[in-house]
């Protein structure tokens, strides 16, 4: 349903687009937010088994006993703080239902919501703990910290667990991660894989809802172990699987306005690899210097069976990089990722935004959307240039029979606000808002929707961030 | 989604219930207390002050009551009071037949945690000989269980008072 009129041109067709008749492209199948829903309430449900497993494996006189309301506080926190670094692996492993109705990047906001939290819970289990057994000990704390590390099985691994877990934690407190290269944060962030591993075994050992239950360590390890599972299953064996399938390779890189180029991608059964207008992948070019690190770029077209197309501006290292990249290139991808798609759409008709290279994913989101859909289509740049693929926006947009407004000038001249955006976008009421591009620009957008009165679930961003 | 909150609080409480429920309704002994076997009939004799052993509470049959099976008087067996050592708690049942102890039983052990609960299985067996040996609570602590050995002596000195022995 998606074959376009507007194709971009491979690079053996120049203009004469002889290309062979559209083979049927694979369409993505659409999310489920029932599944959503369901893991939702299965995560909250962990969460209240594990609180009630530590409540229900204390007595009353084990809660009367010297240190035990301390210990208790430390069981609770434990118990508590290591579930929820459970959710938090699960939030980042790529798992495709859940990952299709809140997207990667949704899942990476909650993530980092949720992050501080596991570690504090762990840190405040770790000071209980001690500070209870010391108290039951009748020892100082710094003596019981000793007796512990040193007597107690796996509390020492555990410990050095807790240790990275928080060093890790502080590298990634906004202000101090802004400071360091994106690469060198996420590969130390890898070693929370690492914390955690360390960590687990004094759960099963001491843990007193553990000992002598055989049934719930059972439950525990499997749970941790399906995780791990998940993780390797989703982060690693279907990216090796898709990027061995399809072998993508650089055929063409094109200039398609200041500092932005376009790559021309081919690749084998594409009709196969069911992406979404909108999406995006991460992507590892196997050149030096380049092969150890993934990126993610939106697709700036809906795959063209042999060619794939992405759009680049040059504002990192990276993607500076890649406007000298030779041809022959080959890819790995992890993905398709994102919600930015037309299944998110609750309203009748589709105002789509965007700023600068936020043009990507709204090329290939518009490209999705049915003929006769009517969409609007607000461009903003600061120069006539910067508008990248002006062209195919327009003749998209007339072939769907809607309206485009190309907002060229500073941000007073051409801002889009509470006055602007009404008058430009008449019937605001009966639209979804799609909004793509940098961070501030996309804040600025959503914060005035939200003023002008369209509902969070009508509102749909995906926000370009160093 | 906007409901998403309110779907971990529904998962979370249900979750709770949930267990909680399964705990109420297990047979007891199976998912009580650390370290918990199913209450033995024998627990009766005196009950010890605040803390009381609760329905589910393990009651570890003696280990053995050394070679006293049929002396004339008839053994007199005590319990003693149940003691909170910090790792854990125990009550100890001294057997006395012809004004000798003949033998200790720990009807409750109870340990926060399994390192705790290995090492008061190591120690009992020791602190035991060491009172038969005794014959009386007046004992060394066993090094590295200095708090098991406390609660082990005072439990036993408490059967002992009741049994208005020594």
């Amino acid at each position: 349903m998606s074959a376009s009129p507007v194709a971009f041109e491979g690079p053996d067709s120049p203009s004469t687009r002889k290309r062979k008749p559209a083979r049927h492209v694979r369409a993505a199948a659409p999310p489920r937010p029932a599944l959503a829903r369901a893991s939702l309430v299965l995560a909250g449900g962990g969460l209240g088994a594990v609180s009630a497993l530590t409540v229900t494996g204390e007595s009353a006189s084990q809660l009367a006993a010297r240190g035990g309301v301390l210990t208790f506080a430390g069981s609770l926190t434990g118990m508590a703080g290591s579930y929820l670094a459970l959710i938090m692996v699960l939030l980042v492993s790529r798992i495709p239902f859940v990952e299709r109705v809140a997207g990667l990047d949704g899942l990476i906001r909650l993530h980092r919501l949720i992050a501080p939290w596991p570690i504090t819970l762990l840190l405040a289990h770790a000071l209980f703990i001690t500070a209870g057994y010391a108290e039951a000990a009748r020892t100082g704390a710094w003596h019981e910290a000793g007796t512990l590390l040193t007597g107690y099985p796996d509390v020492l691994t555990a410990t050095l667990g807790l240790g990275v877990m928080a060093a890790i934690g502080l590298i990634s407190v906004r202000a101090v991660r802004r400071r360091l290269p994106r690469e060198t944060w996420w590969l130390i962030h890898l070693g929370m894989y690492l914390a955690l591993a360390i960590s687990f075994a004094h759960i099963i050992v001491l843990g007193p809802a553990f000992v002598g239950h055989p049934l719930t360590q059972l439950v525990w390890s499997l749970a941790w172990a399906g995780t791990a599972g998940l993780v390797l299953l989703y982060r690693v064996g279907l990216p090796v699987v898709r990027s061995v399938r399809h072998r993508l390779r650089v055929v063409e890189v094109r200039p398609e306005g200041p500092g932005v180029v376009s790559l021309i991608c081919t690749g084998r059964r594409l009709d196969r690899l069911a992406v979404s207008g909108g999406q995006f992948f991460c992507w590892r070019f196997l050149a030096r210097g380049m092969w150890w690190q993934a990126h993610p770029y939106s697709l700036s077209a809906l795959p063209q069976p042999p060619y794939l197309r992405l759009t680049v501006k040059a504002v990192g290292d990276h993607s500076s990089a890649l406007a000298s990249i030779r041809p022959g290139t080959k890819i790995a991808i992890e993905g398709p990722y994102g919600a930015f798609t037309r299944y998110a759409q609750r309203r009748p008709r589709a105002l789509l935004v965007a700023a600068g290279i936020g043009v990507t994913a709204l090329r290939s989101l518009l490209e999705d959307l049915p003929r006769g859909s009517a969409p609007v289509v607000l461009l903003r740049a600061s120069r006539p240039a910067d508008l990248v693929l002006g062209k195919e926006v327009r003749e998209l947009v007339r072939h769907r029979r809607g309206t485009i407004h190309e907002l060229v000038g500073s941000r007073e001249e051409a801002a889009i606000d509470e006055v602007s955006l009404p008058r430009l976008v008449p019937d605001l009421d009966h639209r979804d808002l799609y909004v793509c591009g940098p961070e501030g620009f996309v804040i600025s957008i959503v914060g005035t929707a939200r003023n002008l009165g369209i509902p969070d679930e009508a509102i749909h961003h995906e926000a370009f961030a160093l | 989604m906007k409901r998403a909150p309110w779907l971990v609080v529904a998962g979370a409480v249900a979750g709770f219930l949930g267990v909680a429920g399964l705990h109420k309704t297990a047979p007891p002994g199976t998912l009580a207390s650390p370290g918990t076997r199913p209450a033995s009939h024998a627990s009766r004799t005196a009950q010890p002050g605040r803390a009381r052993p609760e329905g589910t509470a393990a009651a570890t049959p003696a280990p053995s009551t050394t070679g006293s099976a049929a002396a004339p008087a008839g053994p007199v067996t005590a319990l003693g009071a149940m003691e909170n050592y910090g790792y854990g708690q125990l009550a100890t049942r001294v057997s006395i037949t012809g004004g000798r102890i003949t033998g200790i039983a720990v009807p409750v052990l109870r340990t926060a945690e399994q390192y705790s609960q290995q090492l008061a299985v190591q120690v009992i067996p020791t602190l035991r000989s060491e009172v038969l040996a005794a014959q009386s609570a007046r004992i060394n602590a066993v090094s590295g269980a200095t708090y098991t050995s406390q609660a082990y002596a005072l439990s036993v000195q408490a059967a002992l008072d009741k049994a208005h022995f020594g």
